[in-house]
């Protein structure tokens, strides 16, 4: 594995980044040319959206930070011992219970059966499930299951916690419930968050900063920053700070994909 | 130009004693077909001839109310069964292996593919005459058989459900260092339990008959039902030859509705296929 979190001791000051990419390039063995020279330091505490064309390499950008994926060139520091990773789909194991479910990372890391019932049975609560514990995926709407599979990943409390995209599958108004729902977590929490989305109103609502990556091979074109404070409520949506920044994350994004 | 398109109200739901009687009807009627058939197939032979065709209530009489040959179909069943299922005991355990083998080493699927394909295209009938001579008439040949008929459904459907599992699933485990070992057996193998179940139904029922045929080459010892089809009709005990048949049919399609049920118990509360 190519990962290098442990070369450079952690920094004293707090300022230190949480998780870096430093001019890192990837090239798959078939050629393609994924990404090229990203440069991106995440602070602890923030909330970090990647946008940019499809095919670009976001999901792959994630990838490699958790160690999916390994990298060419460059170089990568991140903190793995508490990482949450959700996927586009929920990836929940059909044949198991919600419960079981949610245990199941503590129970892959050895956790004792009563702590990881107690820790499971506190995150499901915490994401809304609660009385559905028995149940099992297919009986679940989409939402419920990405509230599930959530839960999952914050039995783990991530200090770091990477989405890829996990709302897009969702109707309108069960994703803007669940943007609510996130940002009561990463308030509660206070995870670093690298987020992946399509959606630039997703983006600029729960980051405090958007970063835009071109078409492959994958660089940062762009970064803008969210000027509002959280925790934020849903009227920001209708605000002409947020209507101004959805339209030049979205002109960024246009030249982005034009390249 | 515009038309009026009058409202039409829902239909209604059917009775439970229609919707009952929508199911069970269709295959009722299809079975009273064929028994007209068979009687009116019947009555065209000549009366000489008519012994190949036992009216029901000859079978009844010559065969099901007998006590002897219910004894004898008892007795010949139990050794079918005990063919059919040692076979099966075989070629289950060495399908599974040989399905998660090939699902962990290309190398062992690119190996071992095209000779299941071939093993299912031979001719299993052909070569029994060379068992016969390798082996001998024991029971060793007949199970051997049934394992040549009931082997390419296990490993190949095992591996369709093994390959059939989301990479996502695998990614979680990745992201948690799980061995492989836990991988398969906390993911792989329960996720390919509804695929491998619908191979376990394919065998089951061909180990039945596979048993009855390797009999049917194998007349010596204490026959089963296969033995028991030949030696009716050298006989020219057609009943009982009816009965037989009727006993291997019900047998195949016993285990077949054991295993069945065995899926939907383990599987229906998340697969749909487990509804079935």
């Amino acid at each position: 594995m190519s990962e290098q979190a442990t070369a450079p001791p952690p920094a004293a000051d707090a300022a230190a980044p949480a998780l870096s990419f430093a001019d890192l390039s990837l090239t798959f063995a078939d050629g393609t040319h994924a990404l090229a020279g990203i440069n991106l330091a995440v602070r602890p505490g923030e909330f970090v959206s990647i946008l940019g064309p499809s095919g670009c390499g976001k999901s792959t950008l994630l990838r490699v930070a958790a160690g999916l994926v390994d990298y060419s060139a460059g170089a990568l520091n991140v903190d793995r011992a508490h990482l949450g990773f959700t996927f586009q789909d929920a990836t929940l194991l059909p044949w198991r219970t919600v419960r079981r479910n949610v245990e199941l990372l503590l129970e892959l890391r050895g956790a004792p059966p009563a702590e990881r019932r107690r820790i499971a049975q506190e995150k499901i609560a915490l994401v809304g499930l609660s009385g559905f514990e028995e149940h099992h995926p297919k009986q679940l709407s989409g939402g419920m299951k990405m509230r599930a599979s959530l839960a999952r990943s914050l039995t783990l409390d991530p200090k770091i916690f990477l989405f890829d995209e996990p709302f897009g599958a969702l109707d309108e108004v069960t994703r803007e419930r669940l943007n609510d729902e996130l940002l009561a977590l990463y308030a509660r929490q206070g995870f670093t968050a690298l987020f992946v989305t399509h959606s630039i109103a997703e983006a600029a609502y729960l980051s405090s900063r958007v970063v835009v990556m071109s078409a492959r091979p994958g660089r940062i074109v762009a970064e803008f920053a969210a000027p509002f404070p959280y925790p934020r409520r849903d009227e920001i949506r209708y605000s002409a700070d947020f209507a101004r920044l959805s339209g030049e994350v979205s002109a960024a994004l246009r030249a982005a994909s034009a390249t | 130009m515009t038309a009026f398109y009058p409202p039409r109200p829902a239909k209604q739901r059917p009775l439970a004693a229609i919707e009952i009687a929508l199911n069970v009807g269709p295959p009722v009627l299809l079975g009273a077909a064929l028994a007209a058939l068979y009687a009116w197939a019947r009555s065209g032979l000549e009366e000489h001839r008519r012994f190949l065709m036992p009216g029901w209530s000859d079978l009844w009489t010559g065969a099901f109310a007998s006590e002897p040959v219910r004894a004898e179909l008892f007795r010949a069943a139990g050794v079918t069964a005990q063919i059919a299922l040692t076979g099966l005991a075989i070629t289950i355990p060495i399908g599974m292996l040989l399905g998660v083998l090939m699902f962990r080493w290309r190398f062992a699927e690119r190996a071992a593919f095209p000779y299941l394909v071939a093993l299912q295209s031979i001719p299993i009938l052909a070569i029994i005459p060379l068992i016969q001579s390798l082996l001998g008439f024991g029971f060793v040949p007949k199970v051997l058989i049934v394992a040549l008929f009931t082997f390419f459904a296990i490993p190949t459907t095992l591996l369709l459900g093994l390959k059939s599992l989301d990479p996502g699933i695998i990614d979680l485990f990745r992201l948690q260092g799980a061995s492989w070992r836990t991988t398969l057996l906390k993911a792989g193998l329960p996720a390919s339990l509804p695929a491998l179940f619908a191979g376990l139904r394919i065998s089951a029922g061909l180990a039945v008959i596979g048993a009855i045929v390797s009999e049917l080459f194998f007349v010596s010892g204490d026959g089963g039902l296969g033995q028991m089809l030949i030696n009716t009709k050298i006989d020219f005990q057609y009943e009982q030859m009816y009965a037989a048949l009727i006993v291997s049919s019900a047998m195949s399609i016993g285990v077949y509705l054991f295993f069945s049920w065995l899926g939907r118990r383990l599987f229906s509360s998340w697969h749909d296929a487990g509804e079935a």
